[in-house]
């Protein structure tokens, strides 16, 4: 006799999710977490899409410490000295909890998450170390961490981008540069009321701001700031291909981006309070592990579930719904008392019919484009800032046309490239 | 022997006490209670001992105003069962109240053959209380304690002082203080995490001990804490092309302007 139904590695989004929903349906659980606390390891950008965890526990945003509902989206192409900003506002359109998102601070929502769990019945030890797959005749019984060996019918590893149970499992290889990113964010504290008057919000309101170019300094990446609470998080995501080649560290990157002219003003005054940086799976299909063996299945980041599309990114709403579906697959195992991959790789079809692989095989050229159109995060944002320079610049000399204006420098990009690149971008982004 | 009585401070984190750098207060709102580090040194001498003791019973004892949540860890390092008593009268508790409430406490339990407790807490680093409870007890108290062995009822220590180490023996009950070398302190186990919550816990009241809120007032009332300010002046030197020689000229002056030089 198992120690217990389940074992759950890792109580980020996708474990705690998982560990809530087979509790609930009364399994016996067991949550893993390697932090302190749950969450404590854990650094998002900063923006939960809220839909998959609607699903799980409706009406989460009223009771779990999130930060603020975006209702404001800005994306920006950002030259050394400019900075051309796309600004949509809308308390609105996105009110609604089916699409609304919030910035979150995984510390707090992390370790909510996991008491919900808790409450549901789940025990959850931190800090806990799963060092490796138990194994009896070749077959996963449970997990072993320092000299406790403790036993499940199925062992969940939600246990983050790395996944160094899934290597051990032989289900995922060791990551390939270039299928992930590193980012680097600070959490800048100000009071309340400065971050509604700089970023035109109300109470509660937040604002998310994705930029490309000069952060990156031209690297496949792209900047970000979000607004929390009573803190701001900036920070910098870059394919590691990229940032292995790099003269300048990405410390420094992060540095310059938050003294860029048009960055300044909007953290100036703010106390510096964490640092924080982490690798973020961003090779969308084409790194897709294998996701279930016999007793065994893989969740969120550490089966790769995230999507980076340049003007949005995911990963947390993945990761709830894969902890979602996860747990109904184990429910359905534990009612056949069959927990080979016959009934677990049920799973895999679950999130093929589910938006989450839906997603990620729409947008599946994304990480392909991304990475191939190295003009996205040098050239065209240089365009842009040209374009508007021409045509705001009043200087006396005899003005032109406004395609006069906007030829000679789109020509110096080149039209086919222009042309291309928009085709392959609208058909994968 | 019969029950072995490890004393604990729940205590704040002091990694995440901030400093409210205007009023200079302390804001402990982020800060997290948590086992004093040094009583995990103790709780771990606590477990050595009644292993090599085969003693019954491994007890934790602790009080303070809020120390309910406190038995689930204690207990993950070791201890059959934790009393505590939580009361509010205790919020700013000095080391007489501790060790008067200890004290009585222990006495409530009894049976208990030996009484370890660590040499100071993260908090208020006071040093007193084990020496106070051996005294309020009226059992012998050994300080600086860095080795523990023990035979029938006679425990031999080694206290680690300025000048070598002394060995003594002494004879049980008695009230050790330990220092943070007597033993690792490891990080408790799943295991251990997890049967700690079959466990069981009692809570114990100032009035179930005899004492009152009356007798546990503090004798200093603390006005206020603050945190010290450290002042810092930048001079720039060089900074608009000066030389060098104008540049020591200009640091020999401010330096003897501070009264440094």
């Amino acid at each position: 006799m198992a120690d217990y139904d389940a074992i759950v590695v890792g109580a980020g989004l996708a474990g705690s999710t998982a560990a809530y929903c087979m509790a609930k349906a009364g399994l016996s659980v067991l949550l893993l977490e390697r932090g302190d606390t749950a969450g404590v390891k854990n650094v998002t950008g900063g923006r939960l899409y809220g839909h998959s965890l609607e699903k799980v526990i409706p009406g989460f945003a009223q009771e779990a410490p999130v930060e603020r509902k975006i209702v404001r989206e800005r994306v920006s192409m950002m030259t050394e000295d400019s900075c051309f900003t796309a600004d949509f506002h809308t308390p609105s359109r996105f009110d609604d909890a089916s699409c609304a998102s919030y910035t979150v601070l995984r510390a707090e929502f992390d370790a909510w998450l996991a008491s919900k769990a808790e409450e549901a019945g789940c025990d959850l030890v931190s800090p806990a170390h799963a060092d490796d797959l138990l194994r009896e005749n070749g077959k996963i019984i449970g997990i072993k961490g320092g000299e406790d060996e403790l036993t499940a019918e199925v062992v969940l590893l939600a246990d983050g981008v790395n996944s160094l149970l899934g290597q051990k499992a032989g289900l995922k290889k060791e990551l390939s540069p270039h299928h992930v990113a590193v980012g680097a964010k600070e959490i800048l504290e100000l009071p309340k009321g400065v971050i509604n008057d700089r970023f035109g919000l109300n109470d509660g309101e937040g604002m998310a701001n994705l930029f490309a170019g000069f952060p990156s300094a031209g690297m496949v990446g792209g900047g970000f700031l979000y607004t929390n609470k009573e803190s701001l998080c900036l920070g910098l995501v870059i394919t590691v291909a990229d940032m292995s080649k790099s003269a300048v560290r990405l410390p420094d990157l992060l540095e310059k981006f938050r003294e860029h002219p048009a960055v300044k003003p909007l953290v100036a005054g703010a106390k510096l309070v964490e640092y924080s940086a982490h690798l973020v799976p961003e090779g969308g299909l084409a790194m897709l592990p294998a996701l279930s063996a016999d007793n065994l299945l893989l969740l969120g980041d550490a089966a790769g579930l995230c999507m980076n599309l340049g003007y949005t990114v995911r990963g947390m709403d993945l990761a709830v719904a894969s902890g979602h579906l996860a747990a109904q697959t184990v429910i359905e195992a534990k009612e056949k008392g069959d927990f080979s991959n016959n009934v677990l790789a049920g799973y895999k079809s679950r999130l093929e019919q589910s938006f989450v692989l839906k997603d990620m095989r729409t947008h599946k050229n994304a990480p392909h484009f991304i990475e191939h159109t190295p003009r996205m995060f040098s050239e065209y944002p240089a365009l842009a800032a040209d374009v508007f320079t021409q045509l705001f610049k009043v200087d006396g000399t005899p003005s032109r046309l406004m395609l006069k204006k906007a030829l000679p420098l789109v020509s110096k990009v080149g039209f086919l490239n222009l042309i291309k690149d928009g085709l392959k971008g609208s058909r994968a982004l | 022997m019969k029950k072995i009585a490890v004393c604990y401070k729940w205590v704040l984190n002091d990694a995440d006490i901030r400093v409210n750098e205007k009023s200079r207060d302390l804001d402990v709102e982020k800060s997290k209670p948590q086992i004093n580090e040094y009583d995990r040194n103790g709780l771990a001498t606590g477990v050595m001992l009644k292993e090599s003791a085969g003693a019954a019973e491994l007890v934790g004892v602790t009080c303070g105003a809020d120390t309910e949540p406190s038995a689930k860890d204690a207990l993950s390092r070791g201890p059959d069962v934790v009393y505590y008593l939580s009361d509010p009268a205790l919020a700013q508790a000095d080391s007489t109240a501790s060790s008067k409430v200890l004290a009585a406490m222990i006495r409530s339990l009894g049976d208990v053959d030996v009484v370890i407790c660590s040499e100071c807490s993260s908090d208020e680093y006071a040093q007193q209380v084990g020496p106070r409870l051996a005294a309020l007890l009226g059992w012998p108290s050994v300080s600086y304690v860095s080795a523990v062995s023990v035979n029938g009822d006679t425990l031999t220590l080694d206290r680690k002082l300025e000048e070598g180490t002394e060995t003594v023996t002494v004879k049980a009950p008695v009230v050790i203080v330990v220092s943070p070398d007597v033993c690792d302190a490891p990080i408790p186990g799943v295991k251990q995490i997890l049967s700690a919550k079959k466990k069981p816990s009692h809570a114990l009241t100032l009035a179930g001990i005899g004492l009152s809120a009356e007798t546990v007032k503090p004798l200093a009332a603390v006005q206020s804490v603050k945190a010290p300010l450290t002042s810092r002046k930048a001079v720039n030197l060089m900074a608009d092309g000066e030389s060098v020689a104008e540049a020591v000229a200009k640091l020999v002056k401010q330096l003897s302007t501070e009264g440094v030089l």
